[in-house]
Formats: C-alpha cells, sequence, structure tokens
C-alpha cells in the first residue's frame, strides 16, 4: 500500500518536474550534469577502471558504449535504467541519486546529450565529512563533578550506561591476588614477585599500587613495546640482504623514556615527525624522527639501483609510501595509502592528498644522522661540505657515466671478446694478493720491503708483478709506486755496498696495470733485494705501497731465487689471506691471460678499444674529472676532520652517499600525482599538504613553489597535533584503552574511516580523548590511571552464561578479558622465575642470534645461540629484531611482524606454541637456573617447593589436585623436570 | 553509505568463547563447506627458483638468438639494466630439442622434463614489476612487490584449512644453505592469524621443524619428557575445568596432544629411506644424503640432491594432507652463490641447477600421476623474474622483469602454452595481453575452487586479496 502510494507520488512529482524543465531548456552540461557523473559514476566508470566497460570521461567514450547513452531517448538510455527504479542498480558504492539528480539526466539526455568535445571528466567525490571520527569531540554527556562527588569513575559511568542498555549484569570484582597480576602484567609486562603480592593482599591499597606501577622504569619499557608495534620498529632494513642497523636503538631508549617521563602527547607526536625543526638543539627532537625510519628500506633498490633508474625511483616511491602511511596511520588512524591509485574509495582522501603527503617528505630519507656530540659549528660546517661534495660526486658521475655510455655503445662487440678471453685465459684472483704497506696520508711517506734470499745468489732478472685489487674500483697496479728505486746488497741494513739496479725516483712512473716491470741484473751476487718507493700512489684519498709478487730468476729463468724468501718491511698490513709480506714471494698473483696467443690477441683488441675510446671518448673529459677530483680533495681532507658525534638511524636530508644512495641535502624532489600509482604515467607536480579531514582544516602548506621541507614537516607536525583535529586525540586515547584492557573502543585501531570499525562506547572515547587533549600536561599516564582506577578494569575475568547470550565476546565489558602472555611477556617472565633476568636498561640491543656470512647477506642463526649467555638475559624490549629472519620462538608466540603497523597482538593457539614452549632451548636452559634458584631456597618439603615456585610463577598457590599433581613430578623427576611443566602451565601464560 | 562487513582480523582477546575449538586450532578454513565454486584441485606446490632463473635457456625456445650471437643486440627500446649496459645477443649454450607430441622445444638442461612436456602449462609472458630481487620475490609469492602481505600459501591455508591437523597446513622447504631474498617474508602470514604462516621443515635436519623434539639437554630423558607432559596435561585441564566458557583453555590443553601427534606424522613424513630404490633414484637422491659434496662451483650431483629429496618430501607431505608445499631451489647471493642469479656465467651455473630442478620435478609430476594425485594437485614452477636475450660480461645474463616464464602442470590445468614472449624473449609478444602473477595466482584458486575477488580480508581499511585490485582466470589454461 505505502509502495503503491509512493511510486504514485513519486512519478508525480517527476511529470511536474519535467514539465518544468522543458520550460527551462536542457540542463547544463558544465553546471548540473557533470558534477552528478563526477560524484556519483566515475569512482568506477573512469578511464582506470572502466568497469563494465562502460568509461563516462570524454564524449566518444561516453556516448560510443552502445546504448548507454541515446542522445534523445533517455528512456532508451541504460545509464538511465541503471540509476532508477525501486532499488537502483548503480551506484554500486554510494547513496542512490536522488530524485532530481537523475531527472537532471534524463532531460539532459532527452535534450540530445550535449557533451563538449573537450571536456573530460575525472572521479571527483566531495569531501563527506559526515562520519563519526570527523566530526568535533563531544564533551559534555555528563556533569564530571557529580560523578566526582559520588566517587563513580567517569569510566564506570559510561561503561554501566551501555550495559544497562544492554541488559548485561557485570561480574563482580576480581580477588586481590588476580588484581595485582593483573594490573602489574599490564603497567610493567612483568609479573609481581611474592613479596609485592603479600604487601598487597595485607593492604589492598589499589591507589599506591598502581601508583608505584606507573612510576616504576618498567611501566616506560612495558608501553614502548606498544608504540614499537605500531611504529614497525626493527633494527635490519629487511629486503634483501636484510642489513644490520646498528643505530636504530637510540630511538626505542627515546620511546621508553618518553612513557616514563610522560612527554606530552603533542610533543611526543611532533617530535617525531618534524623534532629536529621543531626542538632545535636537544638530541630527542632528532633521534624521535627514528619513528619516520624504523619501517623496512629496499637496500637493494636505493643503494645498489639508485634514483637513475627506474626501479630505484619505483624503491623510492615505495619507500616513501611506507612513512607516509605510517604516519596516517599511526597518528591518525587514517588509511591514506587507499587514495594511491585512485580517489579513496570510502573516505575525504583524495589522490592529490596522498601525493601532497609524499612532497612532504621528499627530501629524506632513512639514514645515520647525528643527534649529540657534535658542536653546532662544526654540524653546520659537515652539512656544508656533505652538500658540497655530493654536489661535485654527482658531477663527475655524469661526466664519467656518459663518456663509458658513448663509448660502450660502440666497444660492445669487442667487449665481449676480451671478456670471453680473460674468462677462458685469465687465471683470476686468488685470494693472496701480495705486500700492502701501512695507509698513509703523506704521498712522500718513503715505504721500502725487502727480501733475504737465504744466502747470495747471482740473478739475471727482477721481475716486479703488480698487484691487483678492486678496493675503489682501483684494479690492476693497485699501490704501484709513482717513484721508486731497486736496490741490493749483501749487508741487510742497506748501508754497505748498495748497488742499484734501477732508479725511477726521477719522474712519475706510469701505473703498468699488469704489465711486469723486469729489472736486469748487474752480473754481480747479492743476498739482500730491496724496493723503495718514494712516492705513492694514491688509494682513495690517502696513500700505499703494495706489490703483487717480486720474482729473482736465475739464467735462463729456470729458478726463481724469491719463492719463499724472508720479506721485512718498513711497515706492512698483515691482513690474511689476501695481504701479508710471504704473500709477495709465494708465485701467486694476478695473471691477466696464462696464454700467449691470447693475450696478443687480447693486445690488439685492447689497442683497438683504445683507438676507438681516444675518438669517441668526449676529449674534454678527463681534464674535466680532474678538475672536479682537485676540488673534492680539500672537501674531504676537512670532512675527514670532522668528529662522528652519535648516530641514530632516522629520517634525514643530510648523509654521507653510499653507492646510489644520495642525500637530497634537503633539496625535495619533484613529486608527481601518478596516475594509478604507475611511475610511468606521471601527473601534475604536487606540493606539501594533507588531506582535510575536518571542517576548517587546511590542505596546502604553501602559497606557490618556494618552500623547505623542515617547514612542511613542521606543517605536518602542527596539522596533526591541532586543538580542532578530531583523529589524533581518539586514536591515542583509543589505543591507550586497548592497551589497558586488551581491546579497544575502536577495533580497527588503524582506520577509523568507513572502511574500520565504530566504537563500542563513543561517548566514552570522546571524553577520554577530549581529557588527554584538554589535559595541561596530556598526561598520558594520567588516562592510564584513569583506566585502571574503575571498577571496569577490577572485574573478575569469569564466565557467565546469561551474559554470554547477549555478548559473547564481551564488546561491553561486562568482565575482564583472560589474555595470554605476549612473546615478550612470556620470555621476560621465564627469566624473571628463573632469577635470570638482568634489568639493565637501554644501550645497544642484545642479539639472541649468531650472525654468518656478514658481509654479503647476513644469515641470523637462532639456534646457534647460547641461550645462558647472560648478555641475552636482558628484557625483550631491548632485544636485536632482525625484519627478515625474526626470532622464530617470539614468532610462533604471535610477536608483531615489523614490516607492518601491529595495532594489536593476535593470540593463536597452535600446536607449534606447545612444541615452542616444551622444547625451545631456552625453556629447557631456563629450567635448569629455575631448577637451581629452587633448590637454593632450601625449603624443607616437597610441598613447601611446590607452593614456592607455583606461586612465584602464577601469583596464587595451588590447588590440593595441583599441589598433589606437582609433588609427584617433583619427587619423581627432580627439579628440573618440575620447573620445565611450571612453564608450561596455563597458569603461568594466561593473565586472569 | 553501507558497507559490506567482512572478516575482521585484530584484536581477538575478547571474543574466543563464541567460538568452537576447531577454530583455535585452525583445522577449517574459512570457505570450508562454502567454496565458492566445485573444485577441480586440492592442493598446491609451488617450486621457486630463487636468484631468477632465464626463461631463454631453459622453457622459452629463442633460435634468433643463436642466429645473432655476437652481433650488437638492438631491441629498439633504450633498455636500462639492473647491473650492467646492454651487451652482445647471447644464444642459449644449450641445444633446444622437441619434447612430447606437442613437440615443446626444451633445452637440454631440462631435458629430464621432457617426458611430462604435454602435461606442462607454459607461460611465456610473465611480467614483473622491478629487477629488484627482494620486490621481484615477494611479488611471486605474496602479490605485492614489499613487504607486510601473505603469502599465497597462507591465504590457500586461511581459505581451506588443513586436512591433518597434526601436520601444519603450509610447509616450506627452504634451501638449506640460506634463505632466499626477504627471508621468512615469501611465508609469512601478515594479517592473517599466525596459524597460517608457513612451517619451515628441513629434511635432513636432526630436527626438521624448529623444537620437534626435546633440545640437548642434561635432564630431559624420555620419560620424564612423557611424565612432565602428563603432568601438565592434569593441571593444564584443571585450569581449564576451572574457568568455564573459555575455550582457548582448553585449546591449549589439546594442542600440547597435536604437538605429540604431529612428532609422529612429520617423522613419518619426512622418513623417505623407507621409500622403494626405484622411487629414490627418480629423484635422484644421492647415497650420501644432504652430505653431498657441494664444494667449488655449483654441480649437477649436489642440487639433484637436494632439490629431488625436497621434491619427495613434498610429495609425501601432500599426501598426508598438506595443503600447500613451497619448494625452494637457491639462497641468497652470499658467497659463493648458489643460486640462479647467473650474471657472471649462466653456463657453469645454469646448467647443474636446471639438470637438478627438472629431474626433481619430473619425478615429482611422474610419481603424483602414478598416484592419480597429480589430478588434484597443482604444481606451480616460477621466479622473480627472467633473465636478459644479451650478455654481461661474456657469459652472463642481467635481470629481465620484462617477461620471463611460468609454468603449471597438474589440478585440472591444461597442458600447452599460454602467452608468447617476443623474438628475442625480451618482452612479451603481445603487449596488450600479458600474463601477470595476478592471473597464475587467480587461476590456481580459481581451480581450489576459490573466487579469488572474493577471499578478501580487511587490513587498515582494504580489502586485502591474494590478487590485489587484479587478476583474470587464464581460462583457456583450465577450460
Amino acid at each position: 500500500m505505502t509502495r503503491v502510494s509512493l511510486q504514485q507520488l513519486f512519478s508525480g512529482f517527476i511529470a511536474a518536474f519535467c514539465l518544468a524543465l522543458s520550460c527551462k531548456g536542457a540542463p547544463d552540461f558544465e553546471k548540473e550534469v557533470a558534477p552528478i557523473l563526477e560524484a556519483k559514476c566515475l569512482s568506477c566508470h573512469n578511464e582506470h577502471d572502466a568497469k563494465g566497460d562502460f568509461v563516462l570521461a570524454n564524449r566518444g567514450q561516453a556516448l560510443g558504449f552502445e546504448n548507454g547513452i541515446v542522445p534523445g531517448n533517455s528512456e532508451a538510455s541504460l545509464l538511465i535504467k541503471m540509476v532508477s527504479g525501486d532499488e537502483p542498480e548503480m551506484p554500486k558504492k554510494s547513496d542512490p541519486l536522488s530524485p532530481s539528480e537523475i531527472e537532471t539526466l534524463r532531460a539532459w539526455i532527452a535534450k540530445g546529450a550535449v557533451w563538449p568535445k573537450d571536456r573530460i571528466l575525472a572521479d571527483n567525490p566531495k569531501r563527506d565529512l559526515d562520519w563519526w571520527s570527523l566530526r568535533p569531540i563531544q564533551q559534555g554527556a555528563f556533569d564530571e563533578r557529580t560523578l566526582l562527588d559520588r566517587k563513580i569513575s567517569p569510566v564506570d559511568f559510561f561503561i554501566s550506561k551501555k550495559l544497562a542498555e544492554n541488559k548485561l549484569t557485570p561480574v563482580s570484582r576480581a580477588p586481590a591476588e588476580v588484581l595485582i597480576r593483573r594490573v602489574t602484567y599490564d603497567l610493567t609486562g612483568l609479573p609481581p614477585t611474592p613479596e609485592e603480592i603479600d604487601a598487597f593482599l595485607k593492604t589492598p591499597d589499589w591507589d599506591s599500587l598502581v601508583d608505584r606501577l606507573l612510576a616504576s622504569s618498567a611501566f616506560g619499557e612495558k608501553f614502548a613495546q606498544h608504540w614499537l608495534d605500531i611504529g614497525r620498529y626493527a633494527e635490519t632494513h629487511g629486503y634483501d640482504k636484510d642489513k644490520p642497523r646498528n643505530n636504530a636503538w637510540p630511538y626505542r631508549d627515546y620511546v621508553i623514556r618518553s612513557f616514563n617521563s610522560d612527554k606530552p602527547y603533542s610533543k611526543f607526536v611532533q617530535e617525531q615527525v618534524a623534532g629536529d625543526v621543531l626542538f632545535p638543539g636537544e638530541p630527542d627532537g632528532v633521534v624521535a624522527l627514528g619513528f619516520l625510519a624504523a619501517g623496512p628500506w629496499d637496500f637493494i633498490g636505493h643503494q645498489e639501483v639508485g634514483e637513475g633508474k627506474l626501479d630505484g625511483r619505483i624503491a623510492k616511491h615505495l619507500d616513501r609510501d611506507e612513512i607516509v602511511s605510517a604516519v596516517f596511520n599511526v597518528f591518525q588512524s587514517a588509511t591514506v595509502q587507499c587514495a594511491q591509485c585512485h580517489h579513496h574509495k570510502f573516505d575525504p582522501i583524495r589522490m592529490e592528498d596522498y601525493y601532497r603527503l609524499h612532497a612532504v617528505f621528499s627530501a629524506v630519507d632513512r639514514a645515520d644522522r647525528v643527534y649529540t656530540g657534535l658542536p653546532p659549528d662544526q654540524e653546520k660546517l659537515k652539512l656544508t661540505l656533505q652538500k658540497q661534495i655530493g654536489e661535485l660526486q654527482a658531477e663527475r658521475r655524469k661526466i664519467d657515466t656518459d663518456a663509458k655510455r658513448v663509448v660502450a655503445a660502440k666497444t660492445s662487440g669487442l667487449d665481449r671478446r676480451i671478456a670471453e678471453l680473460k674468462e677462458k685465459y685469465g687465471s683470476g684472483l686468488k685470494p693472496q694478493y701480495g705486500y700492502h704497506s701501512t695507509i698513509t696520508s703523506r704521498q712522500d711517506d718513503e715505504k721500502w720491503v725487502q727480501l733475504d734470499l737465504g744466502k747470495s745468489r747471482g740473478a739475471t732478472e727482477i721481475r716486479m708483478i703488480p698487484a691487483f685489487d678492486n678496493y675503489g674500483g682501483i684494479g690492476a697496479g693497485f699501490g704501484f709506486p709513482m717513484r721508486f728505486r731497486v736496490e741490493v746488497a749483501n749487508d741487510a741494513a742497506f748501508k754497505n755496498g748498495i748497488r742499484i739496479l734501477l732508479d725511477a725516483t726521477g719522474v712519475d712512473f706510469q701505473n703498468p696495470k699488469t704489465t711486469t716491470i723486469k729489472v736486469e741484473g748487474d752480473e754481480s751476487r747479492f743476498r739482500f733485494l730491496r724496493i723503495t718507493a718514494t712516492k705513492l700512489r694514491e688509494r682513495k684519498n690517502d696513500y700505499i705501497f703494495a706489490l703483487g709478487e717480486v720474482e729473482v730468476l736465475n739464467e735462463g729463468g729456470a729458478e726463481n731465487f724469491a719463492l719463499g724468501a724472508t720479506v721485512s718491511a718498513k711497515d706492512s698490513i698483515e691482513a690474511a689471506p689476501r695481504w701479508g709480506r710471504a704473500n709477495l714471494v709465494d708465485e701467486i698473483f694476478y695473471r691477466e691471460l696464462s696464454n700467449d696467443a691470447a693475450l696478443g690477441e687480447l693486445r690488439d683488441l685492447q689497442e683497438k678499444r683504445d683507438a676507438i675510446e681516444q675518438k669517441v671518448r668526449p676529449a674534454d673529459t678527463d681534464s674535466r674529472l680532474a678538475a672536479i677530483d682537485a676540488n673534492l680533495k680539500p672537501l674531504n681532507e676537512k670532512f675527514k676532520k670532522i668528529p662522528s658525534g652519535e648516530m641514530v638511524y632516522a629520517a634525514t636530508a643530510h648523509f654521507t652517499s653510499a653507492g646510489n644512495f644520495r642525500s637530497t641535502n634537503g633539496k625535495p624532489r619533484v613529486i608527481r600525482l601518478l596516475h594509478r600509482g604507475d611511475m610511468t604515467t606521471p601527473g601534475d607536480v604536487m606540493a606539501p599538504g594533507v588531506p582535510a579531514l575536518w571542517k576548517g582544516a587546511t590542505d596546502l602548506f604553501f602559497e606557490g613553489s618556494d618552500w623547505n621541507e623542515g617547514d612542511a614537516r613542521e606543517k605536518l607536525a602542527s596539522y596533526l597535533t591541532q586543538h580542532d583535529n578530531p583523529l589524533v586525540w581518539r586514536s591515542i586515547a583509543n589505543r591507550i584503552w586497548g592497551w589497558t584492557f586488551g581491546k579497544a573502543l575502536v577495533e580497527t585501531q588503524n582506520d577509523f574511516g568507513r572502511g574500520g570499525m565504530q566504537p563500542t562506547h563513543p561517548e566514552l572515547l570522546d571524553f577520554l580523548a577530549a581529557k588527554l587533549r584538554d589535559d595541561p600536561g596530556q598526561s598520558m599516564k594520567s588516562v592510564v590511571r584513569l583506566l585502571v582506577m574503575s571498577e571496569v578494569y577490577r572485574r573478575a575475568s569469569g564466565h557467565d552464561e546469561k551474559n554470554a547470550e547477549i555478548d559473547a565476546g564481551n564488546a561491553f565489558f561486562w568482565r575482564a578479558n583472560r589474555r595470554r602472555l605476549t612473546a615478550e611477556e612470556f620470555r621476560d617472565s621465564v627469566l624473571v622465575v628463573s632469577g635470570k633476568l638482568d634489568r639493565t636498561m637501554g644501550g645497544p640491543s642484545f642479539s639472541d642470534f649468531i650472525i654468518e656470512k656478514p658481509q654479503h647477506s647476513p644469515h641470523y642463526e637462532y639456534h646457534l645461540h647460547d641461550p645462558n649467555d647472560p648478555k641475552s638475559h636482558r628484557r625483550s624490549v631491548y632485544r636485536f629484531v632482525v625484519r627478515s629472519q625474526p626470532n622464530p620462538m617470539l614468532t610462533t608466540l604471535d610477536c608483531a611482524d615489523p614490516s607492518m603497523s601491529v595495532p594489536a597482538r593476535d593470540e593463536s593457539t597452535t600446536a607449534l606454541q606447545a612444541l615452542t614452549t616444551w622444547n625451545h632451548r631456552f625453556v629447557e636452559a631456563m629450567s635448569g637456573h629455575f631448577a637451581n634458584r629452587l633448590r637454593k631456597a632450601e625449603l624443607e618439603t616437597s610441598e613447601a617447593k611446590v607452593n614456592w615456585a607455583f606461586r612465584l610463577a602464577t601469583g596464587q598457590s595451588p590447588t590440593d589436585t595441583e599441589k598433589q599433581v606437582l609433588i609427584e613430578l617433583l619427587d619423581e623427576y627432580g627439579e628440573e623436570s618440575f620447573s620445565r611443566v611450571i612453564l608450561n602451565l596455563n597458569s603461568f601464560v594466561y593473565v586472569d | 553509505m553501507s558497507i559490506e562487513r567482512r572478516h575482521f582480523l585484530g584484536s581477538l582477546g575478547g571474543g574466543f568463547s563464541s567460538l568452537a575449538l576447531g577454530d583455535l586450532l585452525a583445522r577449517d578454513g574459512v570457505l570450508s563447506g562454502t567454496l565458492h565454486r566445485p573444485p577441480k584441485a586440492k592442493r598446491v606446490v609451488q617450486l621457486f627458483m630463487a636468484g631468477a632463473a632465464s626463461h631463454v635457456d631453459t622453457f622459452d625456445y629463442k633460435p634468433l638468438l643463436k642466429k645473432k650471437d655476437g652481433e650488437p643486440w638492438d631491441p629498439g627500446e633504450k633498455v636500462e639494466l639492473f647491473q650492467s649496459t646492454p651487451g652482445a645477443c647471447f644464444g642459449s649454450p644449450w641445444d633446444f630439442k622437441p619434447y612430447g607430441e606437442s613437440g615443446k622445444m626444451m633445452s637440454d638442461i631440462v631435458a629430464p622434463l621432457g617426458e611430462v612436456a604435454d602435461d606442462m602449462a607454459f607461460v611465456h609472458n610473465v611480467v614483473g614489476k622491478t629487477g629488484v630481487h627482494s620486490q621481484g620475490t615477494l611479488l611471486q609469492t605474496t602479490g605485492f612487490n614489499f613487504p607486510g602481505f601473505p603469502s599465497a600459501g597462507s591465504w590457500v591455508s586461511y581459505a581451506l584449512g588443513s586436512e591433518n591437523e597434526n601436520l601444519p597446513s603450509f610447509v616450506v622447504l627452504p634451501d638449506h644453505r640460506g634463505l632466499a631474498s626477504n627471508g621468512a617474508k615469501n611465508w609469512a602470514n601478515a594479517f592473517l592469524p599466525a596459524q597460517y604462516q608457513g612451517t619451515v621443515i628441513r629434511p635432513g635436519n636432526e630436527i626438521p621443524i624448529a623444537d620437534l623434539f626435546a633440545p640437548e639437554s642434561k635432564f630431559i630423558t624420555d620419560r620424564n619428557d612423557r611424565a612432565g607432559l602428563d603432568a601438565l596435561s592434569k593441571l593444564n585441564g584443571l585450569h581449564a575445568a576451572a574457568r568455564p566458557g573459555d575455550d582457548r583453555l582448553t585449546a591449549r590443553v589439546r594442542s600440547y596432544e597435536l604437538a605429540a601427534a604431529m612428532q609422529l606424522s612429520a617423522t613419518d613424513a619426512l622418513e623417505v629411506k623407507g621409500e622403494p630404490q626405484y622411487i629414490q633414484d627418480m629423484y635422484g637422491l644421492a647415497p650420501e644424503g644432504q652430505g653431498v659434496d657441494d664444494s667449488g662451483t655449483i654441480n649437477e650431483k649436489a642440487e639433484t640432491e637436494f632439490f629431488g629429496r625436497k621434491c619427495l618430501v613434498a610429495r609425501r607431505l601432500l599426501e598426508r594432507g598438506v595443503r600447500f608445499v613451497q619448494v625452494w631451489s637457491g639462497n641468497d647471493n652470499g658467497f659463493p652463490r648458489r643460486n640462479w642469479d647467473s650474471h657472471g656465467d649462466v653456463k657453469r651455473d645454469h646448467a647443474p641447477l636446471a639438470l637438478g630442478m627438472a629431474r626433481g620435478a619430473s619425478a615429482l609430476i611422474k610419481d603424483l600421476k602414478q598416484r592419480g594425485m597429480l589430478e588434484d594437485t597443482i604444481i606451480l614452477w616460477t621466479t622473480e623474474f627472467g633473465r636478459m636475450p644479451c650478455s654481461q660480461g661474456s657469459k652472463g645474463r642481467d635481470h629481465n622483469p620484462f617477461v620471463f616464464t611460468n609454468w603449471l602442470c597438474g589440478g585440472g590445468i591444461k597442458g600447452g602454452t599460454y602467452g608468447e614472449s617476443d623474438e628475442w624473449g625480451f618482452r612479451p609478444q603481445d603487449r596488450g595481453s600479458e600474463t601477470s602473477v595476478y592471473d597464475i595466482n587467480a587461476t590456481i584458486m580459481h581451480q581450489l575452487g576459490i573466487d579469488h575477488e572474493r577471499l578478501t580480508v580487511r587490513n587498515n581499511g582494504i580489502d586485502r586479496r591474494l590478487t590485489d585490485v587484479h587478476g583474470h582466470v587464464l581460462t583457456d589454461m583450465v577450460a
């Protein structure tokens, strides 16, 4: 009945509307039609998505689809059919079109569907801010004063309200021994000691217990772990090779320190985005930027490939995406990353917003930077030098690569044959390179190396074979002196009877590369041979003397008297297997080719190649390179003299280049909007900005294109911590609730958008958000305190059939949530119970693995680590976290994956966990320590031992039945087996 | 605006009491009993060639390269290579011969697969995204070229669960010489529950699964081990009984029983000594086992033993209900290199690797066939990308993410060739219709009875799928 009348009403309305329209003429495409299509259709029917092959981007495509739009006949047009009717099929992803919108389209088609030829439509959703998380934070839902007078926690007020609404009756308060264990774990991640339990049972003063825990340094350690989980913190890069980040830990300590000192939340946020700009001179302002850098980094993509190639630019784009996503997921609980390929499908975030955020971070990379220990003037000098050196190096590289490219284009055929000959006849590089002097900064530092042939010999030829080392790309002729002389004598000290066989000290000697230098003997016999370098060859901004081999040959070359001779030198580097005095006379050296015919061919080819090179290589290449080198030298020398300071791995625009990974020196990269998120289809240049996610929020940071990267991050920091930003306060309030209660009010903690879940207690969430925001100290601790002081926190975790029927998942907190210890809590608790936990705070992380093959791709071998190593007995938050090969035990126990932001730990129950907690070497070792501790306690009876151990591990006394089982076990199998069982108890791993 | 609520995963802290015990121990997948279509296949083996196997030296025959060998290579566009500048045209060092009724041309170094050529479905126009190992590897294992996404094996386990609760549903057999690029990220569960992560099994190790047995210990004996577990079962049972309504607690009691069962099942599954000699020979197992000489350059005997043993173990695991097995050939790029990344010498390195792989893979296909299991087991051969038609130095090949080869076999997949590369093996022949990892994964899921667009999990605001927002079932291959 209702339906019919509605329909009638509807058609009547349309008829009237048509009439009105026909008077008015055709709807204006630009003003009336395009906005509807862009808002309602283009998100799917654009050029990229082309859903159903129907594209509404331009006239040709729109009218080209058969019966899609039939000019002059709206009823025959599929467009109208799809959007009208009782249950219109379109749009799929938003509200139906209004009758007037439908009528506009109808009239537009009826009047000929006029569409200007050049008008291209794009997906253009309006910013719909009408969503719970984007509305202003609501206050004043109750009179706080009255509640306080009645001694009711506002937390309980809101929770009780919902419970009553849902006809739920809260369970009673948990017993004291349950409460102290729960709150101690929740606030410190550690179990209470038996003495602490006794004291609390005697005087159950909840206030002072809570205050003691909040004031303990373990509070920061526990809450920092929560933050590091969302901050995707680890100490290796991830991806290929997975190299360690040895300077990541200061950020971890910063987080612990911040929670312990109860840093105002605004400042905590600001420091992590723009601390270097906002708080100059404060080390924490720099260390905090470890947040931006904490996620994975593609070493190969940045350092080996680099931004000169498309693959390197893709790596850099993904890298920035990781940073941008982290900032918004963590601080704003907003999923900006969804707007990379198209406008956000649910939330008011446009592609432009997303790429504006890329622009904010366009000048920074992840690298080591100084946070303290370097005076400001030195730091300034360092930055200047870094910049100058970087620019010169870039210029040098360009000249060099351009020249090489030109040559390579003409020589690829020759090059292949040359490579082939070398492959076939080259003896290759054996590891015993030769003799290597110490390194010096002075080119005229005289060095010598000397052979003792054992007895006087008559030699006809002395051969000096240059060394070969690819260090610094030098290769052949490595360290061969620029000027030198060859002398022989029968006096080891070279005081008397010296004969000079070759004096090459007058002019510079061209690098012989792979050519052997032959020196004729002078007929008379000698026992000692000395080669003295008077002018050294440059290595890399320093100087050395190196030689691959020396041979002393008799007539006809049949015997080499030098083989195995005793070698002495003014100084030498003994670095087996490569360098060492003995390697000078071992007949092992780099031979270019072993076959003479091949060598002849090679020389021919090389000559041809040289000729081509000379012809095509730009003539001024060498002089330009030399000029740059001359400029670089003094800069490098100055740079080396600056002290290194204390480093943290953080976001930075200034760092020392490595391979193709180069600092921007503060100059922002050009960021373009990428159509479909594809690097090969760039669009407009984007300037720094943010999504305007609440009424009155800005979107663009600067007018014009002249801006500074630090200022952009500063603007972002101030956007994030603005008073009227509804997301940031709700986000952290929700997290604090989740960290305290084990389940957040909005379960999708990183997504408060339309794709996420909604708060179970919106008023409560807003109350907490406003409380934190408006607190002059913006104290997170005081929010935690407020929560744990409530009745709802102190409820028992027991089951209740009636409540469970209504709310099995405990969404409304009628009981407390029993939880399992997290992976770290389990490990830390095992250490506590075994009496092994080392409470040392801060500093470099301990390793619970042995690194094998560190040179290339480190293998992190956990099974080789000795669980009894006391260095590894610190709290798990100080563990060196490896990304690609995470600790297997902790991973099995649902440890966070540091490649992504993890707002809540999963809690799975698997057979592999049982295997781990039962059989892991760590648990075995700690069972041994626990057993020793038990014996040392000098308890008389088995019963006393069982009581003591059980209480230590579980915070409770065993029941009679439990006691009986444990006594039998202890008596029959001893303390170790007993301890192993204790560490596997449900009552140990679960917190009621 | 209404948005369909799908699976929210995250904190499950409070919601356990409503779940059945079976859910906790993950025997069932989310689609158990509610598959999107009747399945043709039940399980998957993914053979992964770490380091990037050369397609033009194995399955993708390019006579033009041989013809132009040594001549300058001009594909008509600027080519940007990973390590080098493009060298001359480089013909494959091996002969190609026709195999099977179809006369499929395959290289001498994969000749052992010739016997089953007609069962294999070749896709020669697979394209990647970049030529960076880590990204390419992640793309093939997780469908995304950056970390943070579940492995295909995790998705399949999540959807279908396990057929044997005493074994993990997703097993990984890594190269025992080291993990490939990204390490364990290639079999991570990411935002799926932890029970769907790949479990590493190292056949031949004393303890093939981490912590499967008690460690070396001064105090643990068989007797006190058993007594301890008995006591634990009683104590944890009492604990659970005192706290009714919380299935997690009983599940944990049960998890120890399953662990014990797994000790037996896993031991039994990995015990290849009982296999008849002809089977061991077919897989190319060496009498000295994993201790076979692997010094010096890569050698054929060792590669055959290593890969063959993993294939044989894979078959035994599949027989026992494991859902997804990932088998790796090749480790990281450390020294000495033991993978397919043949920048320096394709001939020296690819011959032993490919012959070892081909023998094991061929044996696996034949063995599954003779047991009637090939019809519902899909085998996928893949790698992070291909290698260039031009030379690097005189004997090597650089990375080619622009085109490479995958092949599939079994599980209702029809033999044949689907998609060609161009005459060089440089890019897809038809640039409009190349094949992506999404298409391959969509096809595999299709055969498993899963609509790849409908298996989603919401994470950080997006309904995530194995196939991202892409993927078309290769219908010709499965029709």
